[in-house]
């Protein structure tokens, strides 16, 4: 039943709880470093190398092609380039429209 | 058919892992440090007395899960092994094991250990290191830029305690890599693309300027889930076809960062340069369903010839009954006979024979057989005649007086594209309501919890005719497609069959198979590698790579940002990406003062330089003793302690937890 072990492992550190430990995730070990820290201090840690918010204004661009969107579809909420794409977005069934939109950051899947 | 047609599809090779060996543990190798390029992707391991790592695998391990179906008795679990972990390069066909792919890896930082041992194990095992209860080398391993504490000390107490290594230093691959390619006590802006982030490093005169390092959080995973969704999307009926190892294929080897996004999409948007630039990615079908494609001709043809043959085979049943009816028919009338000969002991054998007891019941018996033998003959009579029904001329559907023939087909198509909406419409309502979450099914459910949620005594449901209208609302079967229309359709199949040439074309327009399984790889190829300059894209608001160097540099003076720009050097596996130094020169035109000068470069081998670059560092002079932590050092410091140089992170000494004096009241 036991997998056998490597000879080089440290017969020490076998517990038998090891593997129902709880890891942190990053986003809890990020929040946790923040708090040790705290505001004043200059220390660089994870949460303070993120990139600045951006400045420029999003771009729209259309969710099937890719094209630059100068329209938006008002029931599906999705962006289009042409009429010709509005034929297929009027047709769209929804779990596609709604995967475009997730893909896009707009809704998150409930 | 020409080559030139072929030139635009893209084959793909749907490479498979080959599994690693377990290598010879040389006596060279035991007196070796050990190097580990330990990154979000790829696991680079070797000993530094060799050129190249011996084991180059994706680090990922894959835990089978029990098999639920089973039962889980105590024999049964004694008996059948527990199924292996796969791990790295074990994972021979990866896309069946997609789900239960796991990975130590959170972004760019190792947060499960527990997997990371497992890891460790699979790669001293397969270096062929057997020393009892220890590793014996110093180790020298990559880890994420700012590690947190948390994960090194972490990753300390597995390195000391379950292996009890001698000594290990923790360096910064993209670092490593640029001491590799260029001198590491130089100038210079490291731009680190990664699996998972992108680092944008400032380097002055042989050290990091730790406090004005900037992160974006895209990297070459972002980019390929992201065409991994689109081109699901856009070919729903391919989607368990198009699997996230051929997407890595067709990321690494057909797509590019584009020059100018905005020109590139203008372009795209003429049909015409669609045309000419369009990749078809072909899709790996089977042969047989392409066999059974047949011509509307044929179709007919072999309908035709099915029929036939039934009716045939009806004929001769029709026959062989009628035979034996008579038969039957004869026999009785034996019997008959007997009994009017009045040879009584022959007509009870007759009777008995047949399984009857009196006259009556035998006259009775020869009576509905004479019926069954002329209902058998009126059959046959008919089938006769309307075989020659058929071959009357079809009569041809044609326009009503006075109308231009041309006007009618046109007013007839309409009609036919006016039911076939309705279909899709009500089509598309019945698999809405078979799903949740959809707009439909939750109107569906609202009116449903309405209706039950009405209270006692007020419930005055019925005395309009118009309440029950409710369950036709919220009925799932009411929408099935209506007979009459369905027979509207079938007239309207008839008259264009006969008039209208637009339906034979139709015909011959139909893909082949192959064409059938071919992905249309156009935008994507520059759209997914876009997200790096636009994380909005994803719904990211962070600044992408462009803005975050333009930030970056802000932090310094003009002469050192000047300096910086003079040696630009990109790492990592992304930045062999085509187009990717280009475009930052035109970004850079953007972001610099007006005829600026400014250098890009990229590292040699990429996704290797790392390794390679520490190699470089363990090998060379006094580097390992003054730099590494040993295992005194970790006992007596910690396991988030580590001797700062050029090569590693900074240390922070976490500060000691506040204890928390309010009160709360």
């Amino acid at each position: 039943m036991q997998e056998e072990m490597p000879v080089f492992k440290s017969k020490t550190m076998q517990e038998p709880g090891m593997k129902k430990r709880l890891w942190k995730s990053l986003k809890q070990i990020q929040t946790t470093e923040r708090n040790l820290f705290g505001n004043t201090s200059t220390a660089v840690i994870y949460s303070s190398i993120n990139a600045p918010p951006s400045f420029k204004p999003p771009k729209k661009y259309s969710d099937m092609s890719g094209l630059l969107a100068s329209y938006s579809c008002p029931q599906s909420k999705i962006y289009y380039h042409n009429s010709e794409e509005y034929k297929i977005v009027k047709k769209m069934p929804s779990d596609i429209s709604k995967g475009y939109l997730t893909l896009r950051g707009a809704t998150s899947l409930v | 058919m020409d080559q030139e047609f072929f030139d635009n599809i893209i084959y793909l090779k749907d490479l498979k892992a080959t599994q690693d060996i377990v290598h010879e543990y040389t006596l060279k190798d035991q007196k070796s440090p050990l190097v580990i390029d330990n990154g979000s992707f790829q696991c680079r391991v070797g000993f530094a007395n060799r050129k190249t790592p011996q084991l180059i695998f994706k680090n990922l391990i894959c835990k089978p899960r029990k098999d639920r179906n089973k039962k889980d008795t105590k024999e049964e679990i004694a008996q059948q092994a527990p199924p292996a972990t796969l791990i790295g390069n074990d994972i021979v066909n990866i896309e069946a094991l997609r789900f239960q792919l796991r990975t130590q890896f959170d972004r760019n930082v190792v947060t499960h250990f527990y997997i990371q041992e497992q890891i460790f194990d699979y790669m001293f095992t397969h270096l062929g290191i057997n020393t009892e209860g220890s590793v014996n080398h110093p180790i020298v391993m990559t880890e994420a830029m700012v590690n947190p504490n948390y994960c090194r000390s972490l990753m300390s107490e597995l390195l000391f305690e379950c292996y009890q290594i001698p000594s290990v230093f923790y360096g910064i691959d993209s670092l490593f890599s640029f001491n590799y390619n260029d001198n590491i006590k130089g100038t210079g802006l490291i731009i680190s693309l990664g699996y998972h982030t992108t680092h944008v490093i400032p380097f002055m005169n042989g050290q990091h300027i730790i406090d004005k390092i900037r992160r974006v959080n895209v990297g070459g995973f972002h980019m390929m889930t992201y065409m991994h969704r689109l081109m699901q999307l856009k070919y729903s009926m391919h989607v368990n076809n198009i699997t996230l190892s051929r997407i890595e294929e067709l990321f690494h080897g057909h797509s590019r960062i584009s020059y100018d996004y905005f020109e590139d999409l203008k372009k795209w948007s003429s049909h015409e340069y669609y045309d000419n630039h369009i990749k078809k990615v072909q899709l790996p079908y089977s042969q047989s369903a392409a066999t059974t494609q047949l011509t509307a001709e044929q179709k007919i043809e072999k309908k035709k010839e099915m029929s036939r043959r039934l009716a045939e085979i009806n004929a001769r049943k029709r026959e062989e009954r009628l035979a034996e009816e008579e038969d039957q028919l004869q026999k009785l009338e034996e019997v008959l006979e007997s009994f009017d000969d009045e040879d009584t002991e022959d007509f009870e054998m007759g009777l008995k024979e047949l399984n009857l007891s009196t006259y009556e019941e035998l006259e009775k018996t020869i009576a509905a057989t004479r019926a069954r033998i002329d209902k058998i003959k009126l059959k046959m009579q008919a089938v006769e005649t309307g075989v020659t029904t058929e071959e009357k001329p079809v009569i041809i559907p044609m326009p009503p007086q006075g109308i231009n023939l041309e006007d009618w087909l046109s007013e007839v198509r309409e009609k036919k594209s006016a039911i076939l909406e309705k279909k899709q419409v009500r089509r598309q309502r019945r698999s809405d309501l078979a799903k949740r979450r959809t707009a439909a099914a939750q109107e569906r459910m609202r009116i449903i919890s309405k209706l039950a949620g009405k209270e006692k005594g007020t419930d005055d449901f019925g005395s309009r005719d118009e309440d029950w209208d409710v369950y036709k609302a919220i009925s799932r079967e009411q929408d099935s497609d209506s007979e009459v229309e369905n027979e509207k359709l079938m007239e309207i199949d008839e008259i264009l069959r006969h008039h209208d040439p637009m339906l034979e074309d139709e015909e011959k327009l139909k893909m082949t198979p192959a064409e059938y399984h071919q992905l249309h790889f156009s935008v994507e190829a520059i759209r997914a590698p876009e997200l790096l300059f636009q994380p909005s894209m994803m719904g990211i608001c962070e600044a992408g790579l462009a803005e975050t160097i333009d930030y970056v540099l802000k932090l310094f003076t003009a002469t050192e940002q000047q300096q910086l720009v003079d040696n630009i050097f990109l790492t990592g596996g992304i930045a062999k990406l085509p187009g990717l130094k280009e475009r930052l020169w035109r970004e850079l035109m953007e972001i610099r003062p007006f005829k600026s000068t400014y250098n890009v470069k990229i590292a040699k081998e990429g996704s290797f330089d790392a390794w390679n670059g520490a190699r470089k560092f363990t090998i060379s002079g006094n580097n390992l003793n003054a730099h590494s932590i040993t295992k005194e050092e970790y006992y007596e410091l910690g396991g988030e302690y580590i001797k700062e140089n050029c090569f590693s992170n900074f240390y922070y000494k976490t500060p000691a937890e506040k204890i928390d004096t309010t009160v709360v009241t």
